[in-house]
């Protein structure tokens, strides 16, 4: 083909700042959460319709579409669903220690959240494998509290 | 509903990194006046307008008005389109409906992307910024990875835990990612209106590294400035105008659970789970009378952010039984010479200006129906179905367009 660039024309930089926008979050689910994880805990929130647990917790249910606030406690083991193994950054430059981080359904509850998996060689990870959830010593009430999960 | 064919194409004359000779609307009027060249037709033949990009992307608002001469729509009704990276194929689904609804008898449909100018990280990231940042004042350590998280996957986000899935259900193996990533570059080489047009074989990919196992390097799109303009038409202004035709006989859109995002309201799913692409292909097929997908469809064009999403869409639009597509890899199915010919373009893989990738799909179709293919990948079997689909939104909204060499219904 035969198609040449022009010349360079003028360019003029731009910001289109997003952080001075305001957003409105319900967080009520978050809140719950977190005020669980201070006792080591994880609460989520049940549809009394179809019985789906979420973690954490909607102010509604997705598939009934009627409000739902029934705070149900889960477990802090659970399943690996799918997981990936962080091994450079998007430029290909290698990092210095591999992250496997995995997609986990915890027991009891019908979604996923993501965790660093720790004490396992990642060429052993599997779907399927079961974890749990190491807590840190003091607890404060933050999604920090889970310091990671171990495979059992 | 009317009969509705593609009558033309018209690409930029490149797809690149960087186009810095042109500005976002003369880069779209070169591919408007490509496609006017490529039909004989004059503004004064088309009745409507749709466009569509994402304006996150370039930070530019309404840039369908800032444009509208040079996308020559001054007096003509004009609509604009905005699905994410299924953009391409919602506009054409668009200008479809703008035809088949009889309201208008020719339409034209703009795409474009120009990610140089912007910052497409930035783009994507406004999509989940107020759940990022209410799960940061919740205590999640949004860099270090420690702690309960929302988004992982590394550099290549959910699109990771998508393949390890995908791969763990298919019983596909990583080197299946690398052949079809191979099979794709090899296919742009023969496009000239690819971005990454370099030959490639397996060995190439697997030199390159881990992003986030099992994704490679060279398993990922690149990000390119392009735009792409397809011209519709009813089925007797077809007669009148145009010398050749690809109909599109069918279009379905579905969505689902988002499988990323939304995730302060428990809204993580299988990234590989895809139920909103089964229903698109579904209603797609049915409207086409395409009753076994298997047989009938000749080829495919396929989103694919990733390699591996190229094998995963064909089990999950029922073009094979799942857990088959790798096997068809192996076999040479998937060759611009096999029996299903698979993004023989090169794919979104090789070519993205996200605005008109999903375009670029039924686009492709249509010039390997018309046998208008410029370069060297024109399928060399007769095409009578194709079909082509877009992905995007939060992992869970896809679009289908079966296209065929002659008006069918089902």
């Amino acid at each position: 083909m035969t198609f040449e660039m022009g010349e360079e024309t003028r360019i003029v930089q731009g910001m289109w700042d997003i952080s001075t926008y305001q957003y409105m979050i319900d967080g009520r689910g978050m809140k719950l959460l977190v005020d669980s994880m201070k006792e080591k805990k994880i609460r989520g929130i049940k549809c009394s319709n179809c019985g789906t647990v979420y973690v954490p917790g909607p102010t509604f249910c997705r598939k009934c579409y009627i409000d739902c606030d029934e705070v149900v406690e889960v477990q802090d083991t659970g399943e690996v669903m799918s997981f990936a193994v962080e091994m450079a950054d998007v430029r290909g430059n290698p990092v210095e220690e591999f992250k496997l981080t995995a997609m986990i359904k915890l027991d009891g509850a019908d979604t996923w959240i993501i965790g660093t998996i720790t004490g396992i060689d990642w060429k052993d990870a599997r779907i399927g494998m079961r974890v749990k959830t190491i807590w840190v010593d003091e607890p404060v009430g933050s999604l920090s509290d889970i310091d990671r999960f171990e495979a059992i | 509903m009317r009969d509705v064919g593609i009558i033309g194409v018209g690409y930029t004359p490149v797809f690149v990194s960087k186009r810095k000779d042109v500005n976002i609307s003369e880069m779209i009027s070169e591919a408007v006046d490509a496609a006017f060249r490529n039909t004989n037709l004059t503004p004064d033949d088309i009745d409507a307008i749709t466009y569509g990009n994402m304006e996150t992307f370039e930070g530019v608002n309404m840039p369908h008005l800032w444009g509208a001469d040079h996308c020559r729509a001054i007096d003509k009704p004009y609509m604009r389109i905005a699905t994410g990276g299924t953009t391409g194929m919602s506009t054409l689904h668009s200008a479809y409906y703008h035809v088949a609804s009889g309201m208008h008898d020719v339409v034209m449909a703009i795409t474009w992307e120009k990610q140089s100018e912007g910052d497409s990280q930035v783009g994507l990231g406004g999509i989940v910024m107020p759940e990022a940042v209410c799960m940061a004042q919740f205590g999640m350590d949004l860099f270090g990875g420690k702690g309960m998280g929302a988004m992982g996957g590394g550099s290549t986000g959910a699109a990771a835990y998508q393949a390890t899935s995908y791969l763990h259900h298919s019983g596909a193996s990583p080197e299946h990612i690398d052949k079809m990533a191979a099979l794709e570059r090899s296919n742009a080489a023969l496009n000239p209106y690819a971005h990454l047009r370099k030959k490639t074989t397996v060995e190439d990919i697997q030199a390159t590294p881990f992003i986030a196992w099992p994704l490679r390097f060279g398993h990922t799109c690149p990000t390119s400035d392009g735009a792409t303009v397809v011209i519709v038409a009813s089925g007797d202004k077809v007669e009148k105008l145009a010398d050749s035709v690809a109909w599109i006989n069918g279009v379905g859109c579905g969505t689902s659970d988002p499988a990323t995002g939304n995730f302060i309201e428990g809204q993580i799913t299988d990234p590989a789970e895809q139920e909103a692409a089964k229903m698109a292909a579904a209603k797609a097929f049915a409207m086409a009378g395409i009753k076994d997908p298997k047989k009938e469809i000749d080829m495919a064009e396929m989103y694919n952010g990733f390699a591996h999403q190229s094998l995963m869409w064909l089990e999950k639009l029922g073009l094979c039984d799942e857990g088959q597509a790798h096997v068809m890899l192996d076999r040479g199915a998937l060759n611009i010479d096999g029996e299903l010919p698979t993004n023989a373009s090169g794919g979104v893989f090789s070519t993205n200006a996200i605005g008109a990738s999903a375009m670029n799909r039924p686009a492709e179709c249509a010039l390997q129906i018309m046998r208008k293919i410029e370069g060297g990948h024109q399928i060399p079997k007769k095409i009578k179905n194709a079909v082509s689909h877009g992905w995007g939104g939060m992992f869970q909204y896809v679009t289908v367009t079966v296209l065929g060499d002659e008006p069918r219904h089902g």
